[in-house]
């Protein structure tokens, strides 16, 4: 754990200085899982925000100092599959309003867009994001959990609160949709060449 | 065979993946955010709390109006002071008829 139960317990107690040093502590890591499990950089700091805004008000119910980090981990899980069932919703309206001519011009901007930023990181990540767009994203978020974060089976069974059988079932299926998806998705045309050769 | 090959390439896109999501460093006002996202979220729990209170007061205010308005209205008749059998004949006066010999004796003869 990054930090002391006693400065949990002082944060409990209403000491915002001690809400300060937790948020420090865990900032960066929880800014680096939700940018893996959004996959969208310019949202991490709002999403982050969210998830700490939760904690503040649920900090007052946890009782034991174990389940400190898998219940932070849970709230970000949560925060993200909100965030991501949004951004969802919006994306489907905005692009029901546009035109055909105005969906491939706002490709162009984003085209011209990924020139600026590192373009080959870009191109891995969206290719990955159109990957899990073929799972939910509750499945999007668990496989993401475990095959980018690495996270255990057991470290995932505490923060789903599900036993380790159940959570394999779910990865094997959720993999299974995202491997037929793959080949699609990578035979589309700038996204042709496989990760290995991207680096 | 090719199934494994797929497995690997998958594996492999996600490695690459998580090299390709930036390490984001938190912005200069991601506390002051955060505190004023708090705020607003505490102001919002507070008048929802409040109007949550309101609306409960006037509930038990209205349940015990409505209980007093029928409890008056349902209460017996306390005028009448004679005994249980009195009322009860009392009460039942109008309804029993003489005893029908005549019917009676129809119901022998069926």
């Amino acid at each position: 754990m990054l930090v002391d139960f006693e400065l949990i317990l002082s944060a409990q107690r209403g000491d915002a200085s001690a809400f300060n040093q937790i948020v420090s502590a865990y900032r960066r890591r929880i800014l680096g899982t939700i940018s893996r499990l959004i996959g969208r950089p310019e949202d991490v700091e709002d999403v982050a925000q969210e998830v700490f805004v939760r904690l503040y008000f649920s900090l007052e119910q946890l009782r034991t100092p174990g389940v400190f980090e898998p219940w932070l981990y849970r709230l970000t899980v949560n925060a993200c599959y909100d965030y991501l069932r949004k951004s969802k919703r919006r994306l489907e309206s905005r692009m029901a309003d546009l035109s055909e001519q105005q969906v491939m011009m706002a490709d162009a901007v984003a085209g011209s867009r990924a020139q600026s930023d590192d373009a080959e990181k870009r191109r891995v990540r969206d290719t990955v994001n159109g990957m899990l767009s073929s799972v939910s994203e509750e499945d999007r978020v668990l496989l993401t959990m475990k095959e980018v974060e690495g996270l255990s089976l057991k470290e995932l069974e505490k923060i789903y609160g599900v036993n380790e059988n159940a959570l394999k079932v779910r990865l094997f299926r959720a993999r299974q949709r995202v491997l037929k998806n793959m080949k699609e998705v990578t035979q589309r045309p700038p996204a042709s060449a496989k990760p290995e050769e991207a680096q | 065979m090719e199934h494994e090959d797929r497995n690997a390439e998958l594996d492999s896109w996600l490695v690459a993946y998580r090299d390709a999501c930036p390490e984001p460093e938190p912005s200069v006002n991601f506390m002051p955010e955060l505190w004023a996202k708090i705020e607003a979220r505490q102001i919002s729990t507070n008048l929802f709390g409040r109007m949550a209170k309101a609306l409960v007061t006037a509930a038990l205010a209205a349940t015990v109006i409505l209980g007093m308005i029928s409890t008056i209205g349902s209460q017996p008749d306390s005028s009448f002071t004679g005994t249980y059998l009195e009322a009860l004949s009392v009460d039942q006066a109008t309804t029993l008829e003489p005893f029908n010999l005549d019917r009676v004796s129809e119901l022998e003869q069926q």
